[in-house]
């Protein structure tokens, strides 16, 4: 099964880049030649094309939420995009539209798409680090993702 | 008073609010526009060295990654006082086009498309790239991954990764390419510009066909009569990557022309106390206030303008497109909003069209790709036409070249104040007393910032970042009159 695990944020801008973070540290610890890992600041139709040809697909970025604790991880499916419809991209077309489009399309989607979203401080200055608490939760996503992919 | 917010503007770059308020007989008493914007980055930027420029900066946007990435560039030669080779010039151009056909194609197909191919009063459910891929058809939708998809391939073979290239260096570039490349990139141009011409031919038969959407391009409300701003080359004509920037009247005669070290001499900001935004304007004009006119130094930096400011394209398809367009909008300058839309597709075409020129040019696959900075570095200002406006980058630093200070002008930044106006003037002509206020009117609203593209703080999406706009209405009691908050859930 061809699997890719895919950080995607901003790695200057703190928490944004979380996902990105996490997706380095995955890469480091694994060692599976199935398993791509790779990191994006793009998003929609980008995001699309990063996508399309893998089995598999974990994407790992910063969330944020009306009332959730920075630092938070939260694990969701698609089924969770559809009731929410939070995942934006730079071109509005969120991940939801953009699989819809891809299945329109025939182009080969995954079968198994899993987020795993860290709750974010701050995504508005620049920086490259994380604030202490979503810094703190790196390591706990890195495990997480990693007994995804023993699964 | 009643107020109006439109929050989020749908199918754009970051979050926007736009907020209405009304008078008591149900008129438009005031319009104000809100956009968070990322900050510090010229903070972040002091004491990094200049070559991490191209790598850091184009990190500061999603969308235009590959813009910043060859301003920066430019600005490191500038600031080095070395002069790229021929070849490097042109690889640099080259990967330069790939990436305006992928922009370029992404804006008309998810971003303007759907309200013309779905029409603005459609649902929201239906006003995407989904409603506009199912009636224009799957090969059509096919195509549009496709190109993006190969001309992604250019970028990345050139640019040495996808997205975030890594190959301008001052004085050049990092790497060559081989004849096998060239051939290829041969093969997606002549593909990109048949899509280019497809693609503009849907625009002829969905929107210009339609006498309705004509006129609504041609109407006062969606006209705004400002100064034009773009980078021309030598012969004045519409360049992406190189030139002086050309300021030309609403009146179409030439205001300035200026290389990019002279920016400062013609561009100032201005600053407002109900926004953090910036609206720069023409500094020999002055700052009139939200009006347009020759006496007004707002300017655009847009698609059209960048038409506007020149005197043609460089290429002959692109510029058969260019006096058709000018004809069918009565001539120059068109200072029709919506006409950005068809301005875009013409430079699509124009990219494509140079795409290929330049991979058949005898020195593209010259290994001579670099000169060596010898000079000490001190101050350095790069300039390009970003799809969403000209976009300046400006260095300062020590004699190791370690930045002390950095100034960036940033495409959809030059564009504020009209951005603002254009909004403005469409909610006072469509909301008027007694017209019930739909979210087909609030579209027409949001049409007219689309065309503009703002980039706002679009390197951030962060779950939920909707990119959102909304518009909310207020009364003159300041109750809620209407919302529209597409995509927020």
């Amino acid at each position: 099964m061809k699997t890719l695990v895919l950080g995607l944020g901003n790695p200057i801008l703190s928490d944004d880049g979380v996902g990105i973070q996490v997706a380095h540290e995955v890469a480091n610890q694994l060692n599976n030649p199935q398993v791509t890992v790779a990191e994006t600041s793009a998003a929609g139709l980008s995001l699309l094309d990063s996508i399309v040809g893998y089995d598999k697909v974990i994407i790992i970025d910063a969330i944020q939420t009306k009332e959730g604790n920075t630092g938070q991880i939260y694990r969701m499916g698609t089924e969770d995009f559809s009731l929410t419809k939070h995942f934006s991209s730079p071109h509005q077309v969120n991940l939801v539209t953009a699989l819809e489009l891809g299945k329109m399309l025939n182009l080969a989607m995954p079968q198994e798409i899993t987020i795993f979203a860290v709750e974010a401080k701050d995504i508005t200055n620049f920086s490259e680090k994380c604030t202490p608490k979503v810094e703190q939760a790196i390591p706990e996503v890195v495990k997480m993702v990693l007994q995804e992919l023993n699964e | 008073m009643k107020k109006i917010t439109i929050d989020p503007i749908t199918r754009l770059e970051g979050h926007g609010k736009i907020t209405i308020f009304l008078n008591e007989d149900g008129s438009v008493a005031n319009t104000y526009l809100q956009i968070p914007e990322l900050r510090g980055f010229e903070k972040f930027s002091e004491g990094r060295i200049a070559e991490d420029m191209p790598q850091i900066t184009q990190r500061i946007c999603g969308v235009c990654p590959e813009a910043h990435h060859m301003a920066a560039t430019k600005a490191l030669d500038d600031l080095f006082h070395v002069e790229p080779t021929s070849t490097a010039k042109k690889l640099r151009e080259l990967l330069y086009s790939a990436f305006y056909v992928t922009d370029h194609t992404t804006h008309f197909y998810i971003l303007a498309g759907p309200d013309f191919v779905m029409g603005p009063d459609a649902s929201p459910a239906e006003r995407n790239i989904l409603g506009v891929i199912g009636k224009v058809g799957l090969e059509l939708g096919g195509a549009v991954i496709n190109t993006r998809k190969q001309n992604h391939w250019i970028i990345q073979t050139v640019g040495g990764r996808p997205i975030h290239p890594c190959f301008g260096l001052p004085g050049g570039v990092s790497r060559a390419i081989n004849e096998e490349e060239r051939a290829k990139i041969e093969e997606i141009a002549k593909g990109s510009i048949e899509f280019a011409k497809l693609t503009l031919k849907v625009f002829d038969d969905v929107v210009l066909k339609n006498k309705t959407y004509l006129d609504m391009i041609l109407s006062d409300t969606f006209t705004q009569k400002s100064y034009n701003m773009g980078l021309v080359d030598k012969n004045n004509k519409v360049n992406f990557y190189d030139g002086k920037v050309r300021v030309v009247g609403p009146d179409g005669k030439e205001f300035c022309k200026y290389a990019p070290r002279e920016y400062l001499e013609h561009i100032a900001e201005r600053v407002e106390p109900w926004t953090y935004l910036k609206f720069p304007y023409l500094k020999k004009i002055g700052w009139k206030g939200f009006v347009d006119g020759k006496d007004s130094g707002v300017y655009r930096a847009t698609p059209l303008s960048r038409l506007n400011a020149a005197d043609g394209m460089a290429t002959p398809l692109a510029q058969q497109e260019y006096e058709r367009m000018y004809s069918t909008l009565g001539g120059k300058p068109a200072n029709y909003t919506l006409a950005t839309h068809w301005a875009r597709l013409i430079e699509l075409l124009y990219a494509a069209e140079r795409l290929l020129e330049l991979s058949r040019d005898p020195e593209i696959t010259s290994p001579d790709i670099r000169n060596i900075p010898t000079a000490t570095p001190d101050e350095g200002v790069g300039i390009v036409e970003a799809p969403r406006g000209t976009l300046t980058h400006h260095y300062i630093t020590d004699e190791k070249g370690v930045i002390k200070k950095c100034n960036l002008i940033v495409g959809t930044t030059n564009n504020h104040a009209p951005l603002f106006m254009s909004i403005k003037k469409a909610a006072e002509d469509l909301i008027k007393p007694g017209v019930k206020i739909t979210e087909g009117l609030l579209n027409r609203i949001e049409m007219a910032w689309r065309p503009y593209d703002p980039c706002m703080s679009c390197a951030t999406h962060a779950l939920p970042g909707q990119l959102p706009l909304e518009v909310t209405i207020y009364d003159a009691q300041g109750n809620e009159v209407k919302k529209l908050s597409q995509g927020i859930s």
